[in-house]
């Protein structure tokens, strides 16, 4: 049997988070969460999850701050991030940052289906769809 | 008396007699002397007579001569009368004319001072005006030399009209780019202006901002519009209307924000309901009966088209702002045409509509950002399959252009509800619907269209539509052509 892969689950809004929580001990991940980027580069950092959602707005410390934490540590440089936001990627600055990092991925919430969003993060981490 | 008394008598009166006879011959000697005197004298009066009468004659003559001179002189005296009298009238007559030509000169010269004055006044009053433009104002001969600058134009750059007229524009006015660096000369506006004899505008809140460098090196960020002056169709100058775009820009900023942050803001709620119906659907939270699963379907449905209504405005916002970051790539638009309809099929085969994709073989790669193409055709797409009715049919038709071959023209066509002819030419305004499709179908923001036509008209194509209106069904023809070296940057 394969190990299970720990998610972690950085989103200020308590009901996207529940619900993205929900569904990913449906689908049998461990989950772990952070309410706001400061709790979410601590917990990245000392548990060292399989895979990273990140929202972009939130309190304390913006996703971006938290991407740019996460790729400065030498575990973190590799670990892939799921940017989940409902923010357009427009700004150019943001675009260009994203170019920076590596291994992220963009997605706006409100257009994508938890289902999607499930089956991109079994995409990434290369777990059968069953 | 006695003889001898006689005889003494006698002897007496003959010695008396003798006396007497001397006495007469004394006198007739006299008389004789006279007479000789006399005829002396009368001969001398008959040669004065004689010469008299030359002289008598001699002054006839002249004075018949003289009566003909004085008859001549008379007759040259009626004439020099007769001269003098027309001398009089036509000196008469030029001073009338010379008094009237005084009084025409007078008014004259009084007219052309007025006038004067006048065009004085206007010249003053017009240049009043143009230097009083709120605006930024400069204008340059066909050189490019300055000739005017207005007082905005003075406080804008710092430098008074003194320092910079009768200077080449592109060397006293400094223009550079958001990096510091100065504009090539064959970019200055004013320099566009004179060699390609058309209208330049700058960009104001999109694209490249150009700088303006004020006399202390201070720079202000400014939207430029150089015209060419064109006289009897030759460039003779330049009119150049700039102004400060700061607050403009600082506005631009803020809008930006706010949309980003509105986006944030309406999407969260919404992804809310889509999860969480989506869970519920799914049986997540336990089997669902019938009526439970339809009417949460509705919910989903209905939050889905806040969604879409969401990012239709976001898109507009965007577009509106200039915030859309165009990123052309090769494009393959039979693949992503195909991909389009493939995605309405389920719309399209549940009103049971039969479509038709074809593209012309000789379809090249071409230069665009697929996420605007895909907008413009989904949009035009989508609204044939909202409008036509149950088994109708559609279009997509493919070509390259054949003439230029620069171009890619896509055309779509439906036998739909058609537009109205009298709202025809709103059919592409914000927000606008048709009166005969908002009676049909509650769906629809009026926004596709709008968002068509600008990403078409921003990557440098053109977008237009046949339609009639004449009954139901007879359809609409969307056409678009876009340049296939691609979506030029704004």
């Amino acid at each position: 049997m394969e190990k299970l892969k720990t998610i972690l689950v950085v989103e200020d809004e308590k009901n996207l988070r529940d619900a993205l929580v929900d569904m990913l001990l449906l689908e049998n991940f461990i989950t772990l969460e952070a309410r706001n980027g400061k709790e979410g580069v601590t917990v990245a950092l000392s548990r060292h999850p399989d895979l990273i959602l990140l929202d972009l707005i939130m309190p304390e410390m913006d996703g971006m701050t938290v991407l740019k934490k996460v790729r400065a540590d030498r575990w973190g440089a590799t670990v892939p991030i799921i940017i989940l936001t409902n923010l357009s990627a427009t700004k150019e600055r943001q675009v260009e940052d994203m170019e920076e990092h590596k291994l992220v991925h963009y997605l706006i919430k409100s257009d994508w289906k938890l289902y999607d969003v499930i089956r991109e993060i079994k995409k990434i981490l290369k777990i059968s769809n069953d | 008396m006695t003889k001898k008394s006689t005889i003494s008598i006698s002897d007496e009166i003959i010695a008396k007699l003798n006396i007497l006879a001397m006495e007469k011959e004394n006198v007739r000697s006299k008389l004789a002397v006279v007479a000789e005197e006399l005829r002396f004298k009368a001969r001398q009066l008959a040669v004065t007579a004689k010469e008299k009468e030359s002289v008598r004659r001699k002054l006839a003559i002249t004075a018949k001569e003289k009566e003909n001179i004085r008859r001549k002189l008379l007759i040259t005296a009626k004439q020099l009368a007769v001269t003098a009298r027309e001398k009089e009238s036509v000196r008469n007559k030029l001073a009338i004319s010379a008094e009237k030509l005084k009084s025409f000169y007078g008014t004259l010269e009084k007219k052309v001072f007025e006038r004067t004055k006048d065009l004085e006044m206007a010249r003053v009053k017009e240049e009043a005006i143009l230097l009083s433009i709120g605006d930024g104002l400069l204008a340059t001969d066909e050189k490019g030399k300055i000739i005017l600058i207005n007082r905005t134009a003075e406080k804008l750059l710092g430098k008074s009209s003194t320092e910079v007229i009768g200077k080449i524009f592109s060397e006293t006015i400094l223009i550079e780019d958001g990096k510091g660096s100065s504009i090539k000369l064959e970019k200055h506006p004013v320099r566009m202006a004179l060699t390609n004899a058309t209208t330049t505008t700058t960009t104001t809140t999109a694209g490249p901002v150009y700088f303006y460098v004020r006399k202390d090196n201070s720079k202000f960020p400014v939207a430029i519009t150089v015209t060419p002056v064109i006289l009897d169709g030759d460039v003779i100058g330049t009119i150049e209307v700039f102004r400060d775009i700061t607050y403009e820009r600082e506005i631009d900023k803020a809008k930006t924000e706010f949309v980003s942050l509105a986006s944030h803001q309406l999407r969260t709620p919404l992804s809310t309901v889509n999860w969480y119906s989506e869970m519920l659907l799914a049986g997540t939270a336990g089997e669902l009966n019938e009526k439970q699963k339809k009417y949460l379907e509705v919910l989903y449905r209905s939050n889905q088209r806040m969604v879409e209504l969401v990012n239709a405005l976001l898109d507009v916002s965007c577009l509106e702002l200039g915030t859309f970051v165009i990123e052309p790539e090769a494009t393959n638009i039979i693949e992503l045409a195909q991909n389009v309809i493939d995605e309405q099929k389920p719309q399209i085969d549940s009103k049971k509509i039969r479509i038709k994709f074809t593209p012309e073989r000789d379809i090249p790669i071409m230069q665009a950002d697929p996420k605007l193409l895909r907008m413009v055709i989904q949009n035009i797409l989508s609204n044939s399959v909202k409008y036509t009715e149950d088994g109708g049919k559609i279009d997509v038709y493919l070509k390259k252009d054949g003439r230029t071959g620069k171009s890619i023209h896509i055309r779509i066509s439906d036998t739909g509800y058609g537009i109205p002819k009298n709202q025809q030419d709103k059919i592409f305004t914000k927000l606008f619907r048709a009166d005969n499709v908002r009676n049909k179908d509650t769906d629809g923001t009026g926004l596709g269209l709008y968002i068509a036509k600008s990403n078409v008209e921003n990557s440098g194509g053109k977008i237009w539509f046949k339609s009639r209106d004449t009954g139901e069904h007879t359809g609409t023809t969307f056409y678009v052509t876009l340049p296939i070296d691609g979506i030029k940057k704004t």
